[in-house]
């Protein structure tokens, strides 16, 4: 058999072969220059990471230090990203973070970077740490940083390092020094109390923001994280209303007749977002939190819901069964014309847009199982991340890469969080005291 | 009732029942047994890579590793064709004029002792002439003529001898073989085969297709590199968007494998991520020595560039 290649072959050929010849061209002007030899490929694999305790700077700061440590291994182990080491098999004990450590030791337990750290009680009553990030291989120190704070926010600093941590060693913004508010849902399944809740993004801190005796739903973070807007249904219709989570004020968003649900901050947090009924119908609104003013976006004998904003402002995506079914359009921030770009089968709702600006997540419903996936915001890469019943409500980490959801298995049991990477990987369930649904994640807190 | 039987029918009969029993028997069908095979291990090569091993002289040797270099210049590989046809071949013109009259034609100087002058030495190319193909064993007249038209230059050098006989009347032209004429004999084209370059100086040819590129065997040494790294090689997570990150990090080597130096990345990186993926791509070099390389192509991996990427060649 003779290999006879095509026109198309040889022009794809060609185009592979681009490696090459980037590589070949420089060699071929400057003559010094070393043979070039593709390695291609690579598989992702978590990066091994040793986190020994953090040493006390006095004989009293054992334990927070072991507690800084416990917090960052566990928000890098549960990134997906990172393999920490357990600290049985350290060979080398870490007695002063200013000294370089021996990288062979930490070599020999299969080490790729190391976590030195030192939290030291100050005369003045605060809490000092200080954390190195060492590279195993090359015996670099890759970051390095002091914070001091005050003893009751060791936890802060831990995620604060962790996110120190994670964006030297991935490149990508952090998330665990971030919250989540979400509906804490008690109580058998027929009388079921739904309280809004508040917890740092590893399950920890939890604080209750409503009493639970009405019914909330969806409540999402302004851009601040100082406040919060969530649908309650009180004594009458449902409405929209903004809690302030510092000082615990509550107020009604606009006072208008009929219901009005599905509420979201713009980014820059001066207006609100959300859905009025109408007759049959619902129709999205946007208020100025400061003038109060109000702007009708759509006008459709359809029910518009769930807008949630680009990063930019510019644009909006939203559900809407204008089309018969619902599905997810998008549209200038303004109002105006919008495009439909959801086309699979079955329907979508609750879009929410990334704050990375390059995705949208979406709940997908059809073939008997609720599904959470993602697409471009032109509606191409849709992409289903995990299905089955039923699975809804994503929220997407401050860096874009991350989302939670809510999965109820039916029955007499509740619904939980789950985190998942926009890539499909690592899902796993989120701590939560009881039964939770509708998680949204704050921006960075610092 | 007695019936009679054609003889010949019966003999047709029975012949035509032996030939059929016959095939009956030897073309029975035998299942066909194919045996199974075993399975053998395949590395696609490209024809890239092909051209790169395969790189040489269709005459050279086979235990050679290196293919000839005869000049220091940017590699260029030996082209075993380079002769090529000879077009220019001049038509033979048999003299069939009368002898010519006696002329008074200055007769070279003969067999004068003086030591040969190097003319063919003062040209520039030492290459041997192709000289299987040159142009038919000297006919009389081209000869002739060739010397006519190196009469006709200016004498280009001062070989004038004091005592020059005088001019021989009434004897015919001799045949002569002039030293110093040698230059008109030679073949004047250029030179078709080219030296062949290289990185260095290599006078045993190696056996190989003149349509290799170069004394490469990376295909070979660099794919048992790209096994042994990919070992310890944990590549950042990049996310599900195509960063498509390339990234080349000098690498020495010593004969035993080990590091000879730390590896150098080459240029900056771009972005946090380009910063990462590097770091990743050094981790993994140091990490993963001693590699176990063939010895024989030593001088090609002691110095390499290790282009690391995420396209899959």
């Amino acid at each position: 058999m003779t290999f006879r290649p095509s026109r198309r072959q040889l022009i794809s050929g060609a185009a592979s072969l681009g490696v090459l010849a980037a590589g070949g061209a420089r060699s071929a002007f400057a003559q010094q220059g070393p043979k070039i030899v593709p390695i291609p490929g690579g598989e992702f694999q978590p990066m091994s990471i040793a986190i020994p305790n953090f040493v006390p700077g006095t004989p009293s700061d054992g334990e927070v230090g072991a507690n800084v440590t416990q917090v960052i291994t566990n928000n890098l182990k549960r990134s997906g990203l990172f393999a920490p080491i357990d600290q049985a098999a350290f060979i080398e004990r870490i007695t002063n973070i200013d000294v370089a450590p021996q990288f062979a030791n930490w070599k020999t337990v299969n080490a790729q970077a190391l976590v030195t750290g030192r939290m030291t009680r100050q005369a003045d009553g605060s809490l000092k740490a200080e954390f190195r990030l060492w590279d195993v291989a090359t015996g670099q120190q890759l970051a390095g940083r002091a914070y001091s704070t005050s003893p009751e926010y060791w936890r802060r600093i831990a995620h604060i390092i962790s996110d120190q941590i994670y964006e030297r060693l991935t490149g990508e913004k952090g998330y665990f020094d971030t919250r989540i508010v979400f509906v804490d849902e008690t109580g058998p399944a027929q009388h079921r109390i739904k309280r809004l809740a508040l917890m740092d993004q590893d399950g920890a801190n939890v604080r209750y923001l409503t009493r639970g005796s009405d019914l909330v739903l969806t409540p999402r973070f302004s851009p601040s994280t100082q406040e919060i807007t969530y649908m309650e249904f009180g004594q009458g219709d449902p409405r929209v209303y903004l809690l302030n989570i510092e000082t615990g004020q509550r107020e009604i968003v606009g006072n208008f007749p009929g219901m009005s649900f599905a509420p979201r901050f713009s980014p820059d947090g001066q207006r609100v977002i959300m859905s009025l009924q109408q007759g049959g119908n619902a129709n999205l609104f946007v208020m100025d939190l400061r003038s109060k003013s109000t702007t009708r976006l759509t006008d459709t004998p359809a029910i518009d819901t769930s807008p949630s904003y680009a990063p930019d402002g510019t644009q909006l995506c939203f559900e809407s069964d204008r089309g018969g079914k619902p599905q997810i359009y998008v549209m200038a921030a303004t109002g105006g014309p919008a495009q439909r770009i959801s086309f699979g089968d079955g329907t979508y709702s609750t879009p929410v847009w990334s704050p990375r600006g390059d995705y949208i997540a979406f709940t997908k419903q059809g073939g008997g199982q609720f599904a959470i996936g993602i697409m471009k915001p032109d509606g191409s890469g849709e992409r289903i991340l995990t299905a089955g019943f039923h699975n809804e409500g994503p929220t997407f980490a401050p860096n874009g890469r991350v989302l939670m959801f809510f999965r109820d298995p039916g029955g007499e049991a509740g619904p939980s969080l789950f985190s998942i990477d926009i890539s499909g990987r690592t899902e796993q369930r989120v701590p939560t005291p009881s039964f939770a649904s509708d998680p949204a994640w704050s921006p960075l807190l610092s | 009732m007695k019936v009679k039987v054609d003889k010949t029918l019966l003999a047709s009969v029975a012949l035509h029942v032996l030939v059929i029993g016959w095939g009956l028997v030897s073309f029975s069908s035998k299942a066909f047994e194919s045996a199974p095979e075993e399975s053998l291990p395949v590395d696609i090569v490209s024809a890239d890579q092909l051209a790169r091993v395969t790189a040489g002289s269709k005459t050279g040797k086979k235990e050679n590793p290196k293919p000839l270099v005869e000049k220091v210049a940017e590699a260029k590989p030996v082209d075993d064709d380079a002769v090529g046809k000879i077009s220019d071949k001049p038509p033979v013109v048999t003299d069939t004029s009368p002898p010519p009259e006696p002329k008074p034609v200055e007769k070279p100087v003969e067999k004068t002792p003086d030591p040969p002058k190097p003319v063919a030495e003062s040209k520039p190319k030492e290459e041997p002439k192709p000289i299987e193909k040159k142009p038919d064993p000297p006919k009389v007249d081209p000869i002739a003529e060739a010397l006519k038209k190196e009469e006709k230059k200016p004498p280009p050098k001062p070989q004038t001898q004091a005592a020059t006989p005088p001019p021989q009347q009434n004897k015919p032209k001799e045949r002569t073989f002039d030293q110093s004429k040698i230059a008109a004999l030679l073949d004047k084209r250029d030179p078709t085969r080219q030296a062949v370059t290289g990185e260095t100086l290599n006078s045993n040819a190696s056996l190989g297709l003149s349509k290799g590129k170069a004394a490469d065997n990376s295909a070979t040494w660099g794919s048992m590199f790209k096994e042994q790294v990919d070992r310890c090689w944990k590549k950042p997570y990049g996310g599900i968007e195509a960063q498509k990150p390339q990234i080349v990090i000098d690498i020495r080597l010593k004969r035993d494998g080990t590091l000879e130096a730390q590896p150098i990345p080459e240029g900056t990186p771009g972005t946090p991520y380009l910063r990462v993926y590097q770091e990743s791509a050094l981790r993994a070099i140091i990490d993963c020595q001693p590699y176990n390389l063939p010895a024989a192509y030593f001088d090609e991996w002691k110095y390499f560039g290790g282009l690391f990427t995420d396209e899959k060649t």
